[in-house]
């Protein structure tokens, strides 16, 4: 036995250290590493029946990855169209939201975070409220108010800025504000931490020698709040980009979300393989873009999720 | 000064701007389940009635849902707090050159995306499944383990946050003292860390079972034959919206209003308590006849926790003698009416316009032949725009024989068939 595992054991006692390592190896292996790689390695396999599998036809494939990029062989077209502009497009758009998401919380965390009071107490439930309601429930909500006929069309005809309802939801501005609603506590709530230890001193002083109020926040709020904007930003992004609930009820008819195309290869083409290799790049391509991002504006991995 | 008052104005404005984005769809969607019409709309306003309450108790699927809810729920708390406990034992006493790399593995979930996890979780144990030799129907491929494993890779991450934040104010020379006095290491861990540990153990559950209970993208590739709520919810959601599902979001909203009121009412009291006792003198303390503040005194969270009670009981009892069947009754009527001079209207229409064509049809005598064929005051007259017409007149006839029908403008009789039009396109899209 290793001393450090003997150490271990000497510390913790055999059975509760035996437990806790149980459970460690269990979540860390069992459940995190061996069902991604598992999914990595399923997405290199051709799509088989069942007796199939374990076959002399179960080699390693890039078809599942061509596809994406290609469409199907002998198809019309050079490239997968379709497909890839939909994945650009949820890229584009996740983006999208992430950004409108930081301008819309910003200042309501600073705000939060920097003043005294009870009221304060009572903006924080509100806050939380609608985050303990579920996803769908809140996607159901937008659409009754964006509908041809909800709450906001009526609105907006009988104020007469339109002369016909609006279809919020085949111009996917539905789709949008719901993304951007569902997510917001996600924004907030790490802003609201870093920003809560910010000394206020520190803004007075700037404030005395006369800087200005834009230049107060450029310069002292924005870069000491960094580590809370970035992990704030990194989850409004990676769950918009990876959000099903959303896209399926709020998207208009003609348009998909890229999770929409993997649950079809599950659930409509029965395409495993196909399903887990657009999953596959779906997660490597937002982590690169996120670490590319994070390196940007050089901030370190270790600062997110505090 | 005047810049300065108007920050302050120009924040209200924001703030109530960003409240009305946050609190207005919820507060839209639970006046639509006293709405009669059966698409959920809050205008028009046509009658108040309780009748999507008990629509949604009588569904079947719904309820069903709840129950499976609640198993997978109770399974994730028990697996998710367990293993997030042990992770943030062993964050503090890890080698510190693997630190980092364990916390990046642990955190790592939180940012996966769900539909991915789902993914993953599926085809891992599909391969364990069939690596074993187990049929189809073994315990590995069940819809619920694979639902309470899938969901609980990531809730662990959740629960483990919440732990650290308390464990880090743990003092270890506690445990280590009851070491020295004798203590097995379980009698140290139960008697000693488990006590400290019980808020955050305490919040991290509530956390595990209300996030397990939301979860939507990993359940959705994992639910088997057990659909949670939330899985239901989508189904129905995807294919047809009705104001039974507003009915389902009130109760959760009131549910949940109800819990933070209750929760922020208690740790104002036990604020107020401790202030109280702070001020005592020491005589008033050993006679233990200190007056505590009373419950409501100086609590808005506990007023207007029993306001929002007494309103429920309020609302439940009028739900039960209260029938909106004349109100629906006086709409279908006025409808009816409606309708009716609709089509009046229509026919009057249509006859100037034969008029017109017969005097038009003595210079281009060909285009009146069919006309006069078929024309007459039946629904089916005309041959040029007069058509088109009929065909709306027809529309407005079938709308108004279903007792869902629209009251106002014509463009509306055309808006539920369009959405339900794109609820059907979606679906088969998806």
């Amino acid at each position: 036995m290793p001393s450090f595992l003997r150490e271990f054991f000497k510390r913790n006692g055999t059975g509760m250290g035996s437990l806790m390592l149980g459970l460690v190896l269990f979540w860390t292996i069992g459940l995190i590493i061996l069902p991604q790689l598992s999914m990595l390695d399923f997405s290199f396999r051709p799509n088989l029946p069942p007796p199939e599998i374990g076959g002399p036809k179960d080699v390693y494939t890039l078809e599942n990855y061509k596809y994406l990029v290609y469409g199907p062989e002998g198809g019309s077209q050079d490239y997968n169209a379709v497909d890839l502009k939909v994945f650009f497009r949820t890229l584009v758009a996740a983006i999208c939201v992430t950004i409108f998401n930081l301008i819309l919380c910003y200042p309501i965390a600073y705000y939060l975070a920097q003043t005294k009071g009870n009221h304060i107490r009572i903006f924080a439930l509100m806050l939380i409220i609608p985050y303990w309601i579920n996803e769908i429930l809140r996607a159901f909500a937008l659409r009754i108010i964006f509908g041809e006929t909800g709450v906001l069309n009526n609105m907006l005809v009988g104020l007469g800025v339109f002369d016909t309802p609006f279809d919020f939801i085949r111009n996917d501005i539905a789709l949008y504000a719901g993304l951007g609603y569902a997510y917001i506590l996600l924004m907030i709530f790490p802003i609201y931490n870093v920003i809560e230890s910010l000394d206020r001193n520190q803004i007075e002083a700037a404030r005395d020698m006369g800087a200005s109020w834009a230049k107060i926040h450029q310069r002292v709020v924005i870069p000491y709040a960094k580590p809370g904007i970035s992990s704030g930003c990194t989850m409004v992004f990676m769950l918009s980009a990876g959000a099903l609930a959303a896209p399926q009820i709020l998207g208009g008819p003609s348009s998909l979300w890229f999770t929409q195309l993997i649950y079809q290869q599950f659930n409509d083409n029965s395409d495993w393989p196909q399903g887990a290799a657009y999953a596959v790049v779906l997660l490597v391509t937002c982590i690169l873009l996120v670490l590319a991002v994070m390196r940007l504006f050089k901030v370190n991995m270790g600062d997110i999720g505090k | 000064m005047k810049n300065l008052s108007f920050m302050r104005l120009s924040l209200w404005v924001y703030l109530a701007i960003f409240f009305a984005y946050l609190l207005g769809p919820l507060v839209i969607m639970s006046a639509t389940a006293f709405n009669s019409p059966s698409f959920p709309r809050m205008t028009p306003w046509e009658c108040l009635t309780f009748e999507w309450f008990s629509a949604l108790f009588r569904d079947e699927r719904i309820l069903n849902g709840i129950w499976n809810s609640i198993l997978v729920g109770a399974g994730t708390v028990v697996l998710s707090v367990a293993m997030g406990l042990a992770g943030a034992l062993m964050l503090t006493q890890i080698w510190p050159k693997l630190r980092a790399t364990y916390y990046t593995v642990i955190i790592a979930p939180i940012l996966i995306p769900g539909v991915v996890l789902g993914i993953s979780t599926l085809v891992f144990w599909d391969r364990i499944n069939r690596m074993l030799g187990l049929g189809a129907d073994s315990w590995l491929s069940n819809g619920l383990f694979l639902t309470i494993i899938g969901q609980s890779t990531f809730i662990a991450s959740y629960c483990m946050l919440v732990l650290v934040a308390r464990l880090q104010r743990y003092d270890i020379a506690l445990t280590e003292a009851a070491l020295d006095l004798g203590a097995t290491h379980a009698q140290a861990f139960r008697k000693v860390l488990l006590p400290f540990m019980r808020p955050a153990i305490a919040s991290a559950a509530v956390l595990a079972f209300l996030a397990s209970f939301e979860n939507y993208n990993t359940t959705t590739f994992t639910f088997g034959e057990y659909p949670t709520l939330t899985i239901e919810l989508a189904q129905k959601v995807r294919y047809g919206i009705t104001p039974a599902i507003s009915a389902l979001a009130f109760i959760i909203v009131v549910l949940t209003v109800f819990a933070a009121l209750a929760n922020e009412a208690s740790l104002r009291r036990k604020e107020l308590v401790a202030a109280a006792r702070k001020k005592a003198t020491v005589e008033e303390l050993e006679s233990g006849r200190l007056k505590l503040p009373g419950f409501l005194s100086s609590n808005a969270a506990a007023v207007a926790l029993v306001v929002v009670a007494c309103a429920t009981v309020a609302v439940v009892g009028t739900a039960s003698v209260y029938s909106p069947a004349q109100c629906i009754a006086d709409i279908q009527e006025q409808k009816r009416l409606e309708t009716q001079e609709r089509i009046q209207e229509l026919r009057r229409q249509r006859d100037l316009r034969r008029q017109q064509q017969e005097q038009q049809g003595e210079a281009a005598p060909q285009a009146t032949q069919p006309s006069t064929g078929t024309g007459n005051n039946s629904g089916f007259g005309g041959v040029f725009a007069p058509g088109g017409l009929s065909g709306d007149g027809e529309e407005g006839i079938e709308a108004e024989q279903e007792p869902q029908g629209n009251s106002s403008g014509f463009g509306n009789v055309f808006d539920p068939n369009a959405l339900s039009g794109d609820g059907e396109d979606d679906g088969s899209g998806n």
